[in-house]
């Protein structure tokens, strides 16, 4: 019985999805694609006039854009593999046979910093890590050490940055690899450790190719939460002191609607995006490939 | 002769019962017929989450008793007032009073987002006659709510920067009194405030308005600086802008590590606890400095003019006004103007301070007890004397210079910029926002 489906039938399925997507997600990034050839500043409407790719010259030759952006791809370089590294360590401390009770308990707890919103996270720690009344320095100050200038100096800024993003995120990394580790055909993981007592000849033979799927999407989710990371700075240290952890959204976000100037901070939002979608499809070449 | 005496008397008559006839009407002007037409109607502003705000949302219910008309708030913090009420006027949105930071008022202005109050101060179906500009600071009208010599706005949210101070640790020190100079500041109260985890002084630094407004704008200003010269160009590189540059590099000493991390809230904080001795700080934390509750030294609070510097006091200033938008219907703006009136207005003066307001009105600090009761009000009074309105520039492009001087600001004070590399970084790129403004081509006249 291989009766044709009406295509009637096909876009009363296929439509509310389509429909959807065109409403939010491509009128939008059409419109962006739009602003970011026009000079469109909200505080100086009457003046909107056509512009090409005006906009796109005057950010690629801004050395703001370029400091933020490296500090961007400096950031996503230490948290990501941060992220993977603890991730991995977690899960498979968790995927040991005999910590059941443990694991549901770890589970639970793991799902905790994820689930704080972003700019709490932000406020937290711009109460925590104060230098005279936080608790952090409170807990170290127990051991005798010297306050520290966590918020207050660049350097110790971009760590507590790198600190509070490998918290809230890890969890993450942790649970996606941990249901990775749960497809793993038990006899095969049997056979091989009567194979084998060498756990990391396990992890990369037998387990590995079972949590390359899972990886992916970590590194692709990951990748583009770290690239448009705003919330959490915005509350924590609004890009300061100086420019220490000015990423691009931030950048993105004063010109758009400190400064009002649209057209910029399209042309810079469309510039993050295609980045973004480069460093997707590299993930997918290089290491999805091995598992199709 | 008789004929004429009549005649005399019937004109006195006449007349008499015109002028009562308007007299009356304008003595019975009252709120709740004035109202009347406008029952039901509800009025969108946005609140800060500050004291005064507090204040006016304690009062509210007895206005919407009186009227019938509806105050719907929304609340937000500062740093996102700007942006949220720029979406709502440029989308025809719901805002029916706009409320503006002296330094937003060009920008709202210019775009035709806002209403002069000459349109509703001229209508006598509107207007209380009990309510005139003159009963306010005349320096709060013009910096807060007017703009090239157009009145929009009227002051709500008034502040002026003052100076807070520690008593019992400056007696401790062997001063009798605060410094009343930013020198004498520097030079003979910090050293002998400085030691033992305590510092003199801390300046709020944070990369945010608190930056540009709090920390940049008020060093420059009583050393003979300011942002821009009369042709609009940088002025940050004349000798009084860059004495007061290096000025604060000097005073960071006394001040607690981190301090480019400090906003308000750690800086009152920081003389709450007693852990630094004076704060330059807007009138609006007082209440809570003041307060047992939340202050360490309510006992020992006391408080003074900003310092002076060679060019003068010139304090910090700041507030905002409420405007009636030009998007809300004509029902909304007559309700809107009515509820602006009775906020702001002298016949409310008294409770909104009480409340933990700071008013406009010149007669309120002049009533019997009030400067007794509220230790900061001959402060505040002498300040608003001498208050310079471009403190910062008020033109629609001051956000995005703000940023500017935000970010080099703090670099300079990190140490990652000179004085003199910093102002001149920050004089290039504001010159670059004035000039794509269209300020030197003419296009613009240079008000600010």
């Amino acid at each position: 019985m291989n009766r044709r489906t009406s295509p009637r039938i096909v876009w009363a399925f296929l439509g509310p999805a389509v429909l959807a997507l065109a409403v939010i997600g491509i009128a939008p990034l059409v419109y962006a694609v739009w602003t970011s050839l026009h000079y469109f500043n909200l505080i100086d409407l009457k003046d909107v006039e056509f512009i090409g790719l005006a906009n796109y010259a005057s950010v690629l030759t801004s050395d703001a854009f370029w400091d933020a952006l490296g500090r961007t791809l400096l950031l996503l370089g230490i948290v990501l593999p941060l992220q993977i590294g603890f991730g991995l360590v977690i899960a498979l401390l968790l995927h040991q046979p005999g910590v059941g009770f443990l694991r549901t308990l770890t589970r639970l707890s793991l799902v905790l910093p994820m689930a704080t919103t972003y700019a709490v996270v932000g406020l937290l720690g711009q109460v925590m890590f104060n230098i005279k009344y936080g608790v952090v320095n409170q807990f170290f100050g127990f051991f005798g050490a010297e306050p520290v200038n966590w918020i207050g100096d660049p350097t110790n800024a971009f760590l507590t940055v790198i600190f509070w993003d490998v918290w809230q995120w890890t969890p993450f990394v942790a649970l996606v690899l941990l249901a990775g580790l749960t497809t793993v055909p038990g006899e095969i993981e049997e056979a091989a450790r009567l194979e084998t007592r060498k756990w990391w000849r396990i992890l990369r033979h037998v387990q590995l190719p079972f949590l390359v799927p899972g990886l992916v999407a970590v590194l692709i989710l990951r990748t583009a939460d770290t690239l448009k990371l705003f919330d959490m700075v915005f509350t924590l240290t609004r890009g300061g002191p100086g420019a220490a952890t000015e990423f691009i959204s931030l950048l993105i976000e004063r010109t758009g609607f400190r400064a009002f100037d649209q057209g910029l901070a399209s042309a810079q939002a469309i510039l993050l995006l295609i980045l973004t979608i480069v460093l997707s499809q590299l993930y997918i070449r290089f290491f999805y490939r091995e598992v199709q | 002769m008789r004929k004429r005496t009549y005649r005399s008397v019937a004109a006195a008559v006449l007349a008499g019962a015109l002028t009562l006839g308007l007299a009356p009407r304008a003595e019975a002007w009252s709120l709740e017929e004035a109202a009347q037409p406008y029952s039901g109607t509800t009025v969108d502003v946005i609140f800060l989450l500050r004291p005064g705000y507090e204040a006016a949302k304690q009062m509210i219910p007895e206005f919407e008793e009186k009227t019938g008309i509806n105050i719907n708030i929304t609340e937000v913090p500062y740093e996102n007032a700007l942006g949220q009420q720029v979406r709502d006027f440029v989308a025809g949105g719901d805002l029916d009073i706009a409320l503006i930071d002296l330094v937003w008022i060009g920008n709202y202005a210019e775009n035709g987002w806002i209403e002069p109050v000459s349109k509703f101060m001229d209508d006598p179906a509107l207007h209380n006659p009990n309510f005139q500009l003159d009963d306010f600071f005349p320096l709060l009208v013009d910096a807060f709510g007017s703009w090239n010599g157009v009145t929009y706005g009227i002051p709500f949210d008034n502040y002026s920067g003052l100076l807070f101070y520690n008593e019992c640790m400056l007696e401790e020190a062997g001063f009798d009194g605060p410094p009343e100079t930013w020198t004498e500041l520097l030079e003979v109260y910090a050293p002998a405030l400085t030691g033992d985890g305590q510092h003199a002084f801390a300046l709020q630094s944070k990369r945010n308005e608190t930056q540009s407004a709090d920390s940049f704008a008020r060093m420059i200003w009583p050393f003979g600086g300011s942002f821009l010269d009369e042709n609009f160009r940088s002025n940050l590189d004349s000798e009084g802008s860059l004495r007061g540059l290096e000025f604060r590099q000097d005073l960071m000493e006394y001040m607690p590590d981190g301090i480019v991390s400090y906003d308000h809230a750690e800086t009152v904080n920081g003389l709450a606890q007693g852990d630094v001795a004076m704060i330059t700080e807007w009138s609006a934390f007082y209440s809570s400095l003041a307060n047992p509750e939340t202050s360490k030294i309510a006992d020992c609070l006391a408080v003074a003019p900003e310092p002076a510097g060679p060019a003068g006091r010139k304090p910090a200033l700041g507030g905002f006004s409420l405007a009636v938008t030009s998007q809300a219907s004509e029902k909304e703006q007559a309700a809107a103007w009515l509820f602006i009136q009775w906020i702001t207005g002298e016949e409310n003066a008294r409770e909104y301070l009480d409340r933990g307001g700071v008013p406009a009105i010149e007669a309120v600090y002049e009533e019997p007890g009030v400067a007794e009761e509220y230790t900061f009000v001959p402060a505040l009074v002498e300040s608003w004397q001498e208050g310079v309105p471009e403190f910062r520039p008020r033109f629609a492009e001051w956000p995005e210079i703000s940023e500017i001087v935000q970010v080099h600001g703090t670099r300079i004070m990190l140490g990652e910029l000179t004085v003199e590399e910093g102002a001149n970084r920050i004089g290039e790129e504001m010159e670059a926002v004035l000039e794509k403004a269209g300020y030197y081509d003419g296009e613009k006249p240079l008000a600010q």
